[in-house]
């Protein structure tokens, strides 16, 4: 569900907003709104079936807005007195600035993950009201929400990443799609398939800076890690991140890879023209052979990702998005009501998820993070033409449990794109070594980031 | 209208003196005139068509094939008609303040002498330095500590009367002759009166250049309107054209990059046509009242 | 009829009055104070308090919510031995360089061709030249977008047609910046050409009229008479346009936020970049640190510009 094409744009714009945000505010404004206590608003009183009132609900605008409209339409007919406007709004450069300022709040929105973490004193406590759900919802999606032991966003989306591959090609190499367990596995099975095309750059590496470092997180969220641990700390410089970055490197160094930016142009083209045959990302890549690739419609296939180490866990997340109720909104209880709706109760995510006038076949680039709205016998979404008919909705679930916890991400992760992100891009280029792309951005991170955060 | 007058003069003086230009002369100019004509006319062709054209083949229009498909989509995925609104309010209202304060300031700086008039115009032309970065942090908190933000008043006040223009009105009004000011003095007329009935009609072309220059600044401003307003209803249109790249790419599932194009493109060439038609039709009083105001100090 | 032809009737009607010298109106006092003061209100209000206000700031480590912390001259060091701020200032001087002399010369050509009174489509050509500078920025850096993208740009494809390669516009450190400053120059030589073209017509025709009696060549004319004439506008010019390269922030903001690499991001953009990690106290430093360089380089300007010619 998060932003399937081109995010940079969006996410740099949200950066802007974020920024704009904090001046919003005067700290040196005689009344610093709503600070008084540094202890978090808690929400705990549940409203009863017969809730009154009206709320104001964001949501992005475009296509992911006229879903949840729908499902918003189901929520009034099972609340009828609760009144909901739900606004399309560009989230990324607005809500932190309202956030911050508390003049005409909604009283619920979404957000990406990565902005929660770093805003949690203006939104509310939702641990208690989270509680009966808890143990069934994803231990990473609760990970990235959870902020000193509290959690401050319902959990929505989870993004699992997985192998996308084209069928017809790995038969022709010989390779079997169900022997790839390993990240080793999956060079030899570049090779193979290089032997057979020598003009192939089988694996795709990511040319934008962006969602570069947002993949290189997905492979590090594998081995259990993540940039920043729970306190903020950075924690570059494991043996995870090296692995995974030598692994890069070699798959560099044989030629081994196409360096493109995500689905844009050339891209596209060495998608259709067999020259890249396997993708590892985040389950949203299933829009493209959907809807972009005329060509090679049909071919593609996903499958968990390899492993790190054999045994090991076969997915990580690529982004995510949650619900936010913040601490000064008026109705905080009815918008509750609302994304327990959306979150945990069947007509709220399958209203989402199932086939809507927007998606036919249903929404096929998230999975639920609530574990009973994920159940592999209990699809969602149905099985997808564009990949040959494959149920991509028990694939998605069964990588989706797969996902271990990470640590809440810290509110510079975007920033930290210039420095990781490049360096990440020069380790691709073949203009930096693996152990240089860590020290050089763990300096430089720290320096301008972290002691100035 | 004297200035002028006297320049036109000056200058065919001078060019007696001048061979005709020869037809090298005219190609480089016509060359050049094309380059920096082209861009524009590309964008708005270029959004007249079908999206998979713009892709396709950049060069090629053809009128018959031309369509709204863009235009109908941009309206439908970003409110540009509030920020159209949001800018001809914004714009009439601060151009309204700088076309009045400026000529006035102005007047007061070529014609009296006062205590403190050096030190006071040093400081104006001190400000005339300072980067509009600088202030950008600052004022924003002081808008919410005012709770301007996202208010009409935040876009419009600041920077309603600039010192360029001040400074640009000085230059144009110190050529008027202090004959006619004492005329109208011994006329018995008030000291508004002289700058309202003598002054502003003697430099209405510098006045006219001001208007249209003020009303471009402020029809383009962007660094200020994108911090300063953060809810929909007030954006002003380059607000919402900038976030509809993000709009348009961020959030749809599936939409191609040409779609996005087209879309960009008639969100651009809707933004220009206004300013460029309010340029062609005023372009002489324009280019003429930089030529007669400016330079001269 | 113009107001001129009535003063000398008017003056005579209030006749009994000996003339006063020009300079001794009596006057109100106050009212060129009034006249002028709406413009210091405003500044006051809305320029010098949110300028002592970033000062304040600068020795600060606010982050846009909570505490204040007094830390004396921090952000500055921070920043001068920070190797992003160095490099966005010299993302800014190349910049410069890409843009202010050719823009002063190209404008100082145009104009000197614009300036023939004998040219045909005079009007039509200056209606095209300034064409440009009346558009938005903000909708021409999205044109700028499209027209160079490297698989489906118009420009890319233009080269195409002449059996060049294709070049990689906005994506590689060597060619982004000449992008974004062609970008630039396309929207402000205009301008500049305007400006140059009122400093030729402000130079008397006697001048000319005696150099061509004394025989000078029409480009020594130009050499030894135009151009030292024409000081003030460039100087005027290359002022204004320092001031503007070294803020530019919405183009590369825009079209490449400041990538590939970090190689478009400007002075201004960077000090943007500190609003946006609310690293505010940083940013107000950064704006005083800009600003006198900005200050000192339109000072060595219009020196340089001076000296030369006296």
């Amino acid at each position: 569900m998060s932003r399937p094409s081109v995010p940079r744009r969006s996410v740099l714009r949200g950066a802007l907003g974020a920024g704009a945000l904090a001046v919003a505010s005067g700290p040196l404004a005689a009344c610093a709104p709503g600070s008084s206590g540094s202890e978090p608003r808690k929400l705990t009183s549940t409203p009863s079936a017969s809730a009154k009132g009206e709320i104001t609900i964001w949501n992005r605008s475009g296509d992911l807005f006229k879903v949840f409209d729908a499902a918003i339409d189901a929520f009034r007919k099972a609340y009828p007195d609760v009144k909901v406007n739900h606004q399309a709004v560009d989230i990324d450069a607005k809500l932190a600035n309202t956030l911050i300022s508390g003049t005409d709040l909604p009283d619920g929105s979404f957000w990406d993950d990565a902005k929660i973490g770093g805003q949690v004193e203006h939104l509310y406590d939702l641990t208690d009201l989270i509680a009966p759900y808890r143990n069934r919802t994803s231990a990473y999606k609760l990970s990235v929400n959870t902020v000193d032991g509290r959690i401050y966003g319902v959990p929505w989306d989870l993004d699992p990443g997985l192998l996308w591959y084209r069928e017809d090609l790995l038969e022709d190499a010989g390779v079997d799609p169900a022997g790839l367990k390993t990240y080793d596995d999956l060079l030899s099975a570049a090779r193979s398939l290089k032997e057979k095309n020598p003009a192939a750059g089988p694996i795709h590496m990511e040319k934008d800076p962006f969602l570069g470092q947002l993949w290189l997180e997905m492979l590090a969220g594998q081995q259990g890690t993540s940039l920043a641990d729970e306190h903020g700390k950075v924690r570059l410089d494991s043996k995870e991140y090296r692995t995974t970055l030598n692994w890069i490197r070699d798959a560099v160094d044989e030629g081994l890879v196409t360096h493109a930016e995500y689905l844009k142009q050339a891209d596209l083209a060495a998608l259709e023209n067999g020259q890249q045959a396997l993708v590892p990302w985040a389950v949203w890549w299933s829009f493209a052979p959907q809807q972009l690739l005329k060509k090679t419609k049909g071919k593609w296939r996903a499958a968990p990702l390899p492993a790190w180490t054999p045994g090991g866990a076969r997915s990580g997340a690529m982004g995510g998005s949650s619900f936010i109720i913040p601490a000064k909104a008026k109705n905080p209880e009815l918008a509750w009501l609302l994304y327990e709706f959306l979150c945990f109760k069947e007509p709220g995510y399958s209203a989402v998820y199932g086939p809507s006038e927007v998606y036919p076949g249903g929404l096929t680039t998230s999975v639920p993070s609530y574990a009973p709205a994920r159940r592999a016998d209990r699809p969602l979404f149905e099985p997808v033409a564009a990949l040959g008919g494959q149920d991509l909705w028990k694939v998605a679930v069964d990588a989706a449990d797969a996902i271990p916890p990470a640590a809440p991400i810290p509110a510079w992760w975007n920033k930290s794109v210039d420095y990781l992100g490049n360096n990440l891009q020069r380790l691709m280029e073949g203009k930096m070594a693996p152990d240089d792309v860590i020290d050089d951005s763990t300096k430089k991170i720290q320096r301008n980031l972290v002691d100035r955060a | 209208m004297i200035s002028q007058s006297k320049e036109r003069n000056s200058e065919r003086r001078k060019s007696l003196s001048r061979p005709a230009p020869g037809p090298f002369q005219y190609l480089v100019l016509g060359l050049l005139a094309v380059v920096f004509v082209y861009p524009i006319w590309w964008a708005v062709s270029s959004s007249l068509k079908p999206p998979a054209e713009i892709v396709r083949d950049p060069l090629s229009f053809s009128p018959g094939a031309a369509t709204l498909d863009n235009y109908r989509a941009m309206f439908d995925d970003v409110p540009i008609g509030t920020g159209f609104l949001n800018t001809v309010l914004v714009v009439a209202v601060k151009g309204a303040m700088t076309m009045f304060f400026c000529p006035l300031a102005g007047y007061a700086f070529a014609k009296y002498r006062f205590p403190g008039k050096n030190l006071l115009f040093g400081v104006l032309m001190l400000t005339l330095m300072l980067p509009t970065l600088v202030l950008i942090i600052p004022l924003l908190l002081e808008m919410s500590q005012l709770g301007w933000v996202n208010t009409y008043q935040a876009l419009i006040l600041p920077g309603s009367i600039d010192a360029f223009s001040i400074f640009w009105m000085r230059q144009t009004i110190a050529a008027v002759p202090d004959e006619l000011l004492d005329a109208g003095r011994v006329d018995g007329a008030s000291e508004f009166g002289i700058f309202a009935r003598i002054v502003v009609p003697v430099i209405r072309p510098g006045i006219a250049a001001l208007g249209v220059l003020t009303a471009m600044n402020i029809y383009n401003d962007f660094v200020w309107p994108v911090v300063a307003v953060n809810d929909e209803s007030h954006q002003t249109l380059q607000v919402v054209l900038s976030t509809l790249a993000q709009n348009v790419t961020g959030n749809r599932v599936g939409a191609d990059f040409a779609t996005v194009w087209g879309e960009l493109l008639a969100a651009g060439s809707i933004a220009m046509l206004p300013v460029l038609v309010l340029f062609v039709l005023l372009q002489r009083h324009f280019i003429n009242g930089i030529l007669a105001g400016s330079v001269k100090g | 009829m113009t107001p001129t032809t009535l003063t000398p009737a008017r003056r005579e009607r209030a006749a009994p009055a000996p003339p006063r010298p020009a300079r001794s109106r009596r006057r109100p006092f106050l009212t060129p104070y009034l006249f002028v003061a709406p413009f210091y209100v405003v500044f006051a209000a809305f320029g010098l308090y949110p300028l002592v206000f970033a000062l304040q700031l600068s020795f600060t480590d606010w982050k846009g919510a909570g505490e204040a912390h007094f830390i004396g001259l921090e952000n500055y060091t921070y920043l001068l031995t920070s190797e992003e701020f160095w490099s966005s200032l010299g993302n800014s001087a190349v910049m410069w360089l890409l843009i202010v002399p050719v823009q002063i010369v190209g404008g100082l050509a145009a104009a000197v061709l614009l300036a023939n009174a004998r040219l045909r489509l005079r009007g039509m050509f200056r209606v095209a030249f300034i064409a440009p500078f009346v558009t938005p920025l903000v909708a021409m850096a999205q044109v700028w977008i499209v027209a160079f993208d490297t698989d489906y740009g118009l420009v890319n494809h233009l080269l195409g047609l002449v059996g060049l390669p294709g070049v990689d516009w906005l994506q590689s450190t060597a060619w982004a910046k000449p992008t974004l400053a062609l970008l630039f120059l396309w929207k402000t030589t205009g301008f500049a050409v305007i400006i140059l073209l009122a400093g030729l017509q402000a130079v008397p025709a006697d001048v000319y009229e005696a150099a061509s009696l004394d025989g000078a060549s029409r480009k020594r004319q130009f050499w030894s008479l135009t151009l030292p004439l024409m000081r003030r506008s460039i100087a005027f010019l290359v002022v204004v346009q320092t001031l503007a390269v070294f803020q530019m922030f919405a183009e590369p903001h825009v079209v490449t936020q400041g990538g590939p690499y970090g190689s478009t991001t400007t002075g201004g953009l960077y000090l943007y970049n500190h609003i946006t990690t609310s690293d505010l106290g940083t940013g107000a430093a950064n704006s005083f640190l800009l600003v006198l360089l900005v200050f000192a380089l339109s000072l060595l300007s219009v020196r340089l510009l001076r000296s030369r010619d006296e």
